[in-house]
């Protein structure tokens, strides 16, 4: 493929993959790193809260989505043009927004009380 | 002192954004079919195009700021939300905190489909990552401009 013609598809495999990576990384916790803000102290992969104070994993998701979708983008570009054609653009924002309504599924519990 | 300003321009910024994907959206969703001659129809004759490169910069530099202040939130903010017993506000920020990373994951998308020359077989891809980025800025504006409001300005 051209590289005109890769673009289109890496975009797309990326928003798809980052965003159920991302969602999959929420779910599970697949976080890359961990930040323990009260001590400002990384850890690799998941660590849990220490005395000191709470973990965060948002920053770890990110790094697991972003790397996963920058990955799979690359690799879809290397496909033949007959496949990467079949990779419709619209999947760019359909399964993000059905990433939406999962997160509000996955966090329903805050608001039904 | 140093989160507070931060925060002010994380909130700035966010403005900009609210304006410039609000206008964008209106743009596309909302056509202007006849010469502008109203408040309400101006606000949606601009030129879309010109709104992509500086959606993009905003919502990078709008998401980077939150990244930046969020370990305050969560230390001084999530807590006492727990303590008030406001789950709803809580859900609310985990809500925000995950839909920017949905926005971030479509943005090099966004970005790639407003390029000019726009390509007309994209035009519902665009018009539809225009609208999800819209509505997650929209839901962040005002869930952080809530939760603010609960918490109280430099407390």
């Amino acid at each position: 493929m051209k590289p005109a013609e890769r673009l289109p598809v890496f975009v797309t495999v990326f928003a798809v993959v980052c965003s159920v990576v991302y969602i999959l990384a929420v779910y599970k916790n697949y976080a890359l790193f961990t930040y323990h803000p009260a001590t400002g102290q990384f850890g690799a992969g998941v660590e849990k809260a220490g005395p000191d104070g709470p973990a965060m994993y948002w920053y770890g998701w990110i790094a697991t989505s972003s790397i996963a979708g920058a990955i799979a983008g690359l690799i879809a570009c290397a496909l033949p043009r007959s496949l990467a054609r079949r990779v419709w653009p619209g999947f760019s924002w359909a399964i993000p927004l059905a990433g939406i309504a999962v997160l509000l599924y996955i966090l329903r519990n805050y608001f039904l009380h | 002192m140093v989160t507070t300003v931060l925060l002010i321009i994380h909130g700035l910024l966010a403005v900009a954004l609210l304006g410039a994907i609000t206008h964008q959206a209106l743009s596309v969703w909302w056509k202007v079919r006849k010469p502008a001659d109203s408040f309400v129809t101006r606000v949606r004759a601009v030129p879309a195009t010109s709104y992509a490169n500086a959606v993009v910069l905003l919502y990078l530099l709008t998401t980077l700021l939150g990244g930046i202040i969020y370990p305050d939130y969560r230390l001084n903010v999530r807590v006492v939300l727990e303590q008030l017993e406001m789950p709803a506000a809580n859900g609310s920020f985990e809500l925000k905190e995950h839909f920017a990373v949905l926005g971030l994951a479509m943005l090099p998308a966004y970005w790639y489909f407003w390029r000019t020359p726009l390509a007309e077989n994209y035009a519902r891809t665009r018009a539809a990552l225009t609208l999800i980025i819209a509505f997650i800025v929209w839901w962040n504006f005002l869930v952080g401009h809530i939760l603010n409001n609960i918490r109280g300005f430099g407390s």
